[in-house]
């Protein structure tokens, strides 16, 4: 027991004579007391900050960058598939520029033939050479065919791309181009950023630009009722938990019934034991995803009414952020 | 605070930033009035701070793409780099292109070594044993060439190329009509046909320097025995009237192009302190302004190559200003773009230019 005492007053002292060398006391000392903390929901806290640990190294489609507003953005990288895409519908624009061009120079030639060739030459080096680097150097990053398909250049910093680059980019693209874009293919093929040579080179990425709409409640709340109060105990799940229950709602049709409802059943069944729940045991087992939604109803809709009263009796507003921080 | 409650106070900045994100698209930030800037930075910040809050608390994975999303459109719009025009092209062409060229020089001589010595070898030895043309010319082509530069010293007696017929048998003014238009034809057709092999040349350095390397050999040596086939069947004079004026730009920006192509190919080799693709992307950078300015200057020779080298003009003419072209082009690469920097707003153009490279450099560095 004194060893113990001592190692702790040890411990504080140090933080507080030299705050450089106790990182490793000050990290363990927040582990001991986050883990007391959470020693009663220890399981349910585990998942929401499991996922927060891994997402540093999952080896996905993402790709984070830093913003000088210290904010971390993540960008959806884009595949080889939706390239090519986008590649075919470039190819056939730019056929069809050809073809335009060859339909409408005729015209001059009956003037001056001449120059309508060179004109038509001087078009098709353009159309071969320029298409790409004019489009993505003016156009912030986009061809027509990216812009179809939502794709966009960017430099991997997450700058927008300028001329040089995408002059750069677009001339390896011939190197890229051998063999039926095999290099290229390969070459996004081992990089962890989907880059072809001419990205590599230009220091550029191939991103997905997404459109999403503010997410909204699931209907399925309304429905709804929450938790009888007189049913369960004075435990409160964490915030993270509870916008975990919020996602999974949201998303549930992605997965199958049966594997949705096996996934609930986890979670809902840790749950129902931390709040001791003593109602209808039958509703836990059977029907996991609505007692989920029941404990999200009961727990984040209380909160607020709580939180009404607090600022209603004019209490000062840290207190009401306090209690809901818990 | 509460996930419902932060996300009432806030929907309503989300939604004017979106709307000003909808507004704005596809116009530059620099023509906005100031007052619409200054909200958009602060929204922007405000914005991001809230993707970090949502971030942190792990508030839901679709308020996070939502915000995220918001957060990267405003970014790319706020960021973006200042609009290009005519006075960047100008100072390109004046000051940078010469500065890059000069500072990897190098490259250049080696590309050089690469592309005239071959040139030279292969002018010398077919032009001492013609029949050795045939090796590396095809017939076809050696035909044309033997049309083109024999009919041409044959002016004024009755063949039937038609470019002579036109030239003996119309008056003045429809002559100098059809040689223009003709002329136009060579143009296009030398734009599309050598500046796309200066930049193949370039862009197959990447390979390690080998395509740029074949490429480089491959057309010194078709030169050279295209050249010495010429001059030993006799047309020396105007073989040599004819290429002097345009070969000033045309092999020079090969050449340099060549260079460039070998930056790249070098960069993968020797990385030196980066690793090989930041290297890449260091220099990558620099070979492609290099490259840029041999495209242009290979878009000259087109010019001249089509309607001064072919002209009706005294081959002594032709020499005189073929020779001032040469020393043209010496004195642009060595010495344009020399003096400083006096002015002051080009200076901070220049930076303000320059600024997220380096940045990007200074972090890639340990």
């Amino acid at each position: 027991m004194p060893i113990i005492w001592l190692i702790g007053v040890l411990s504080a002292l140090s933080v507080l004579s030299a705050p450089k060398i106790p990182y490793i006391f000050r990290h363990s000392c927040f582990m001991i007391s986050s883990a007391s903390d959470d020693e009663t929901n220890s399981d349910t806290a585990a998942l929401p900050l499991h996922g927060h640990s891994a997402r540093r190294e999952i080896l996905g489609l993402e790709m984070q960058i830093e913003t000088p507003e210290n904010v971390v953005l993540t960008y959806q990288l884009a595949g080889p598939a939706q390239r090519y895409i986008a590649y075919m519908i470039d190819l056939a624009i730019r056929l069809a520029i050809m073809f335009g061009v060859m339909m409408v120079l005729p015209m001059l030639g009956i003037v001056l033939p001449g120059t309508a060739t060179g004109l038509l030459l001087v078009i098709m080096f353009l159309n071969t050479w320029g298409y790409y680097t004019i489009s993505e150097g003016f156009f912030k990053g986009q061809s027509i065919g990216k812009h179809l398909c939502g794709l966009r250049v960017i430099r991997d910093g997450g700058y927008p791309i300028t001329f040089w680059p995408a002059l750069l980019r677009n001339l390896v693209r011939s190197a890229d181009a051998i063999v039926f874009y095999g290099i290229g293919i390969t070459s996004m093929l081992l990089t962890r950023r989907f880059q072809r040579l001419g990205d590599l080179v230009a220091g550029t990425v191939v991103i997905q630009e997404q459109s999403l709409s503010l997410p909204r409640k699931p209907v399925i709340l309304n429905k709804i009722q929450p938790l009888n109060k007189n049913d369960i105990g004075s435990f409160l799940p964490r915030d993270e938990v509870l916008s975990l229950i919020d996602e999974f709602i949201g998303r549930r049709h992605v997965l199958t019934y049966e594997r949705g409802h096996a996934l609930a059943g986890i979670l809902a069944r840790n749950l129902a034991e931390r709040l001791n729940y003593s109602g209808d045991p039958k509703k836990v087992t059977l029907y996991p995803m609505a007692f989920l939604a029941a404990v999200y109803k009961t727990f984040s809709f209380s909160q607020e009414e709580e939180e009404q009263e607090l600022v209603s009796t004019s209490h000062p507003q840290q207190q009401s952020a306090g209690v809901s921080l818990e | 605070m509460n996930k419902h409650k932060f996300i009432q106070h806030r929907r309503p900045y989300w939604k004017q930033f979106e709307e000003f994100l909808a507004g704005t698209s596809g116009k530059s930030l620099a023509k906005l009035p100031a007052e619409e800037i200054t909200k958009f930075s602060q929204l922007l910040r405000e914005v991001s701070h809230d993707l970090a809050t949502i971030r942190s608390r792990g508030w839901g994975h679709d308020l996070i793409s939502y915000l995220n999303d918001l957060v990267a459109r405003g970014h790319n719009l706020f960021y973006s780099a200042p609009p290009t025009n005519i006075a960047g092209l100008y100072r390109y062409l004046a000051f940078d292109f010469p500065r890059l060229f000069r500072a990897n020089i190098g490259y250049f001589l080696t590309a050089c070594l690469l592309f005239f010595l071959p040139l030279a070898i292969s002018w010398c030895v077919v032009q001492n044993h013609p029949d050795l043309a045939n090796r590396v010319i095809p017939a076809e082509v050696m035909a044309s060439f033997d049309q083109m530069y024999g009919a041409e010293s044959q002016l004024n007696t009755d063949t039937e190329i038609s470019e002579d017929q036109q030239d003996t048998d119309s008056s003045e003014e429809s002559d100098f009509g059809s040689f223009g238009d003709e002329r136009a034809t060579m143009a296009g057709f030398y734009i599309n046909h050598n500046v796309g092999i200066a930049l193949k040349c370039f862009a197959l350095g990447i390979l390690l320097g080998i395509g740029t390397v074949y490429t480089l050999l491959f057309n010194g040596i078709f030169l050279g025995a295209v050249s010495g086939y010429i001059v030993s069947q006799g047309h020396g004079d105007r073989f040599l009237s004819f290429v002097i004026s345009h070969g000033s730009f045309e092999l020079t920006a090969i050449a340099i192009s060549g260079g460039a192509g070998l930056m790249l190919g070098n960069a993968l080799i020797h990385p030196g302190q980066r690793t090989r693709f930041q290297s890449l992307q260091v220099r990558g950078l620099e070979a492609v302004q290099i490259a840029g300015g041999a495209a242009v200057m290979l878009v000259i020779a087109a010019f001249i190559e089509a309607f001064w080298s072919p002209s009706d003009i005294p081959n002594l003419v032709k020499y005189i200003v073929g020779s001032g072209l040469w020393l043209i082009v010496v004195l642009y690469l060595g010495l344009a773009g020399l003096q400083s920097d006096t002015r002051p707003f080009s200076m901070g153009n220049r930076e303000r230019n320059r600024s997220p490279e380096t940045d990007l450099n200074g972090s890639r560095q340990p």
